[in-house]
């Protein structure tokens, strides 16, 4: 979980302090402009790993700014913070160009989340057809799971929890990216199928005195790395 | 200033140019008719003429002069021949017979038209034609052109006549529709400004003849009950706001200011801390709820209208559901028919179903059935999520999509009360019915999806 160099793009003063001091906590690097164009000139400018966008700015808005961006090739993940949290809104804001969206207000563990996988994923390479943590080796083609070479039988929806899980192997990953990314779904059920769902998982997974590779991280979410 | 509005009318200037138009035509048809007569009856005058000069001349040529004279003479005695005009003169031109003055004859034309003073003094124009006989006798015969002139002035009367009747009638026709036009057009603008004003309930009256101002008028009706659905919309969600939001905030208030009084460990700070955050989220749960609702409720188009595939969407909400319904010891039954698909937002479409089988396990008791049908028939898609708890009254269950409405018997169960309004929201969006109906007991919820049509996205 490497440091990220983060640019906040921000025009809200308490908003921007609270995330540039989390961030820092994090152990990333943050920094910080309110105004709409010259977050674009900084973003063109230097080479960030992520970019943080309000989408009401003065200057120039948030959306325009990322379609600006996209449109002279500049692929930096970028995560919308913004208070319009309307279907539509979201939609808009991924065809502009986004990579991720986080309605305000949010809990800070949610976008330090979502910061560490928008981080990672332009490192990643997504064309792996065989995803490897510790002693699990899940086969993206032929959909099959060894542990230690043991087959383990696994029903479609474990597979893709397994697959978000192993794909950001060593970060926390939140309830709602789980309900976002392996149930397609954009608002809270109350249930607690997530739950249910990752201990069914772990039961399949390990058996006997194998290590649980799948760790609850208390009020953020879960962890799947090969030391607790 | 009527009279320039009136004549600025686009039905005034059409009558205009139908009138201009026929006038055209009648023009012609009146061109074409005198001609043809015309040319008709100086046939017929010629035809007259040239049978009378052969037969004289053959009297002439059979019977030598004398008889001619007689001839012409009882010719010129006939009764019914008295339009016919005859003239012999000898070769130096006096007169031998006839009763047709000798004026300049020009003796080298044949057929000419003379105005001559007849026998009884009036005045007549004669058409006639002379014809030189062997020994240089000037042979006149002629016929007053009188009778053509008369036709020629009845055809021009009766045209002049009708032209001018029409022309009114065309004028006076074509204002009186503009005033017609003009008094509906300005009704409209009248109920427009007084809907304007602040009466939203007004709609624009229809004649009644489904024409297409009573098209327009409809159309036009149909807006402004969109409208003031809109308006009702927005206003109850202000209220609803206010007042329902008003109880959470004063209970965080509340909690807060006794902690602020009360508390002092720091254990137990924290934990008021932890409870006052979870209620925040509790209310700003309610208010995307509000919005939410709002939003689906006030856009008609959907930009991305998609074929969503209900059997994988209704799947899905059984799967997320089990766990509730497990902890309650229900007894959760799905039956979905594969590859349903209807038309419109998936989101949208997850949201409502997941929250009626929400409401299903929630409301029902332990050890309750709950069972979730998805299927299709000639009407549609079709999905039943049915129920053995409490139920819904007869008399509520029109009530129960309003925003915050709470059933007596379920204002302890936990819930915002916005369930079935996003239901109803959403439902409306995608042109679905929802029925509410007794399960004996509890309750069937009835939700169909219509058959899709081409214009689905248009659909007010």
């Amino acid at each position: 979980m490497g440091a990220l160099k983060i640019l906040i793009i921000e025009d809200d003063r308490e908003t921007a302090d609270f995330i540039v001091n989390g961030l820092m906590e994090e152990g990333h690097v943050a920094a910080h402009t309110a105004n709409g164009n010259e977050g674009l000139s900084l973003a063109t400018g230097d080479s960030f790993d992520l970019l943080l966008v309000d989408r009401m700015l003065p200057g120039l808005d948030g959306l325009q700014l990322v379609k600006l961006l996209r449109n002279a090739g500049n692929m930096t993940p970028t995560l919308f913070l913004t208070t319009l949290g309307g279907i539509d809104d979201r939609v808009s804001g991924l065809n502009a160009g986004g990579d991720d969206y986080l309605v305000k207000p949010f809990a800070f563990a949610e976008l330090a989340a979502r910061v560490s996988a928008l981080g990672r994923r332009s490192r990643a390479r997504l064309l792996e057809t065989k995803l490897s943590v510790a002693d699990l080796e899940l086969d993206l083609v032929s959909r099959a799971l060894h542990r230690n070479g043991r087959p383990i039988d696994l029903q479609p929806r474990e597979f893709r929890l397994l697959e978000y899980l192993m794909r950001h192997a060593g970060q926390t990953v939140t309830r709602t990216m789980l309900l976002e990314n392996v149930w397609d779904l954009h608002f809270d059920p109350h249930t607690n199928v997530v739950e249910t769902q990752m201990s069914r998982l772990r039961c399949k997974i390990r058996k006997d005195n194998e290590p649980e590779v799948i760790h609850t991280i208390r009020g953020v979410g879960y962890c799947l790395r090969a030391h607790p | 200033m009527r009279i320039p509005k009136l004549l600025r009318t686009s039905s005034f200037r059409i009558t205009t140019a139908y009138a201009a138009l026929f006038s055209l035509s009648a023009l012609i048809l009146f061109v074409l008719v005198y001609s043809g007569t015309s040319q008709y009856m100086r046939a017929e005058l010629n035809t007259a003429i040239a049978s009378d000069l052969t037969e004289l001349d053959e009297i002439f040529k059979t019977q030598g002069t004398k008889s001619l004279v007689r001839e012409i003479q009882t010719r010129m005695r006939q009764a019914d021949n008295d339009d016919m005009v005859y003239l012999l003169q000898d070769s130096l031109g006096d007169v031998m017979a006839g009763n047709m003055s000798p004026q300049a004859l020009d003796t080298s034309a044949s057929t000419f038209e003379i105005s001559i003073h007849a026998p009884d003094g009036k005045e007549r124009t004669v058409h006639a034609h002379g014809i030189v006989l062997p020994d240089g006798q000037r042979l006149t015969v002629g016929v007053d052109t009188f009778d053509l002139h008369e036709m020629h002035a009845v055809i021009l009367r009766a045209f002049a006549f009708s032209f001018g009747i029409t022309l009114l009638l065309a004028l006076f026709g074509g204002a009186m529709m503009s005033r017609n036009l003009l008094l509906h057009v300005e009704r409209i603008s009248q109920t427009g400004r007084k809907i304007m004003k602040g009466n939203l309930s007004l709609r624009i009256p229809l004649r009644g003849v489904d024409d297409e101002f009573d098209h327009l008028a409809t159309s036009l009706n149909l807006m402004l009950n969109r409208t003031e659905r809109l308006v009702e919309s927005i206003r109850q969600v202000s209220n609803d706001i206010a007042h329902d939001l008003r109880t959470p905030l004063t209970r965080l208030r509340q909690r807060l200011e006794r902690t602020q009084r009360t508390e002092q460990s720091a254990e137990g700070l924290r934990t008021a801390i932890a409870r006052s955050i979870a209620d925040v989220d509790g209310i700003l749960d309610t208010f995307s709820a509000l919005l939410s609702i709002a939003q689906i409720e006030s856009t008609t188009a959907r930009k991305e209208v998609a074929r969503v595939d209900l059997s994988e969407v209704l799947q899905t909400v059984v799967e997320i559901h089990q766990p509730t319904a497990d902890e309650k010891k229900q007894h959760l039954a799905a039956r979905i028919v594969p590859n349903l698909r209807v038309l419109g937002d998936r989101e949208l479409i997850t949201q409502m179903a997941s929250n009626l089988l929400e409401n299903a396990i929630r409301h029902s008791p332990e050890g309750a059935s709950i069972s979730l049908a998805g299927g299709n028939d000639e009407n549609g898609v079709e999905l039943v999520i049915a129920d053995t708890g409490p139920g819904i009254p007869v008399a509520e269950r029109g009530k129960v999509f309003r925003r915050f409405y709470r059933l007596e018997s379920s204002r302890s169960t936990p819930g915002n009360g916005l369930g079935l309004s996003l239901v109803a929201a959403v439902a409306e969006r995608h042109n679905a019915t929802i029925h509410l109906e007794d399960n004996d007991p509890g309750l069937r919820v009835h939700l169909r999806f219509p058959i899709p049509t081409l214009d689905v996205s248009n659909d007010i």
